[in-house]
């Protein structure tokens, strides 16, 4: 009974020996292929965690430098909105201007029409006062050669003028000495004159330009160089003489401004009348 | 005092076996500690 046992002990010994060595064997293979998937797992661990640091400090650098550029962007964003203010600000303060200007220009556009119908006007204005000076020109042309006319006509009147003072003085001198003559005579300068006063005949010399006879040759004619210009009028009687010898009187007919034509008095004939010889009214 | 028999039997192989087993085992056992850093005491 005792073998049995002990047989079945040994064998249970031994299968539990065997099974202890195989369990240390599996443990000490799988703890082996454990270990080294535990070691590769590590390692790629530490080089996760190596890039997960190196990851983080790049998206810290990342984040220090997106918040740098979101805070620059943000600066810009806020300057951008300044200027667009400023920028809307402009534009309304421009739309005003533009509203002003449009305004002025509208006015100086009714300025520029009304100036346009006073310049037509003062156009049409100048137009008149330029007939107008013409017709003053031509006034004034009139004016100075009627200016001229009288001047002339002055000079000639004061020429006149001239000579009437010095046949004034003339006269007066002859006036004195008539009175004086009139007071040698004995004879009053204030005596009334009854009768009428032959007229005083001026002495006029002439000469005879030619004679002839009508056609009955009753009558002589004689053609003097005297006329109206010298004094000379109708039925005067002038003497016709050569040197000092009286040939006959003759009686004004026909008169001229610078001839006159006489007929010869019979009664009072001396002589032959002959071209040339001198003509007086009186010796 | 009982005879025994004084010639090895499959039993007594089966014990040195068994004993081979456990050694091998125990080393088995220490090399596993030995990769955690186990110095013995």
């Amino acid at each position: 009974m005792n073998n049995v046992v002990a047989k079945i002990l040994i064998v249970l010994q031994l299968v539990f020996s065997i099974c202890f060595m195989c369990f240390a064997g599996a443990v000490y293979s799988f703890q082996k292929g454990w270990r080294d998937r535990a070691e590769s797992a590590e390692t790629r661990n530490g080089e996760l965690n190596l890039n997960i640091e190196q990851m983080r400090s790049d998206k810290e650098t990342q984040e220090s430098s997106l918040n740098a550029e979101v805070l620059k962007e943000r600066t810009r964003a806020e300057d951008a909105l300044a200027k667009l203010e400023n920028l809307r600000n402009d534009l309304v303060q421009s739309e005003q201007e533009l509203a002003n200007q449009d305004a002025e220009r509208e006015k100086h556009l009714a300025d520029l029409g009304i100036a346009q119908e006073e310049a037509e006007a003062r156009g049409v204005e100048s137009n008149a006062l330029r007939q107008e000076v013409e017709a003053l020109r031509d006034q004034l042309n009139t004016g100075i050669k009627r200016r001229r006319e009288l001047d002339g006509q002055k000079l000639d009147l004061q020429s006149e003028i001239g000579e009437l003072s010095e046949r004034e003085e003339y006269l007066h001198t002859e006036i004195a000495r008539l009175r004086d003559l009139l007071r040698l005579n004995e004879v009053d300068p204030d005596e009334v004159y009854v009768g009428t006063v032959p007229a005083a005949i001026q002495k006029v010399d002439g000469v005879v330009r030619q004679s002839r006879k009508n056609t009955s040759r009753t009558v002589e004619l004689v053609e003097i160089s005297v006329g109206t210009d010298d004094g000379i009028n109708k039925k005067m009687k002038l003497i016709v003489y050569r040197g000092r010898s009286f040939i006959c009187e003759i009686e004004v007919t026909d008169v001229y401004p610078d001839m006159a034509v006489g007929r010869v008095l019979e009664e009072t004939r001396n002589g032959t009348i002959e071209r040339g010889d001198h003509v007086t009214t009186k010796l | 005092m009982s005879q025994q028999s004084s010639d090895p039997t499959i039993y007594d192989g089966l014990m040195f076996v068994s004993l081979g087993a456990v050694i091998t085992g125990i080393v088995f056992l220490i090399l596993t500690l030995n990769e955690y850093g186990w110095s013995g005491g």
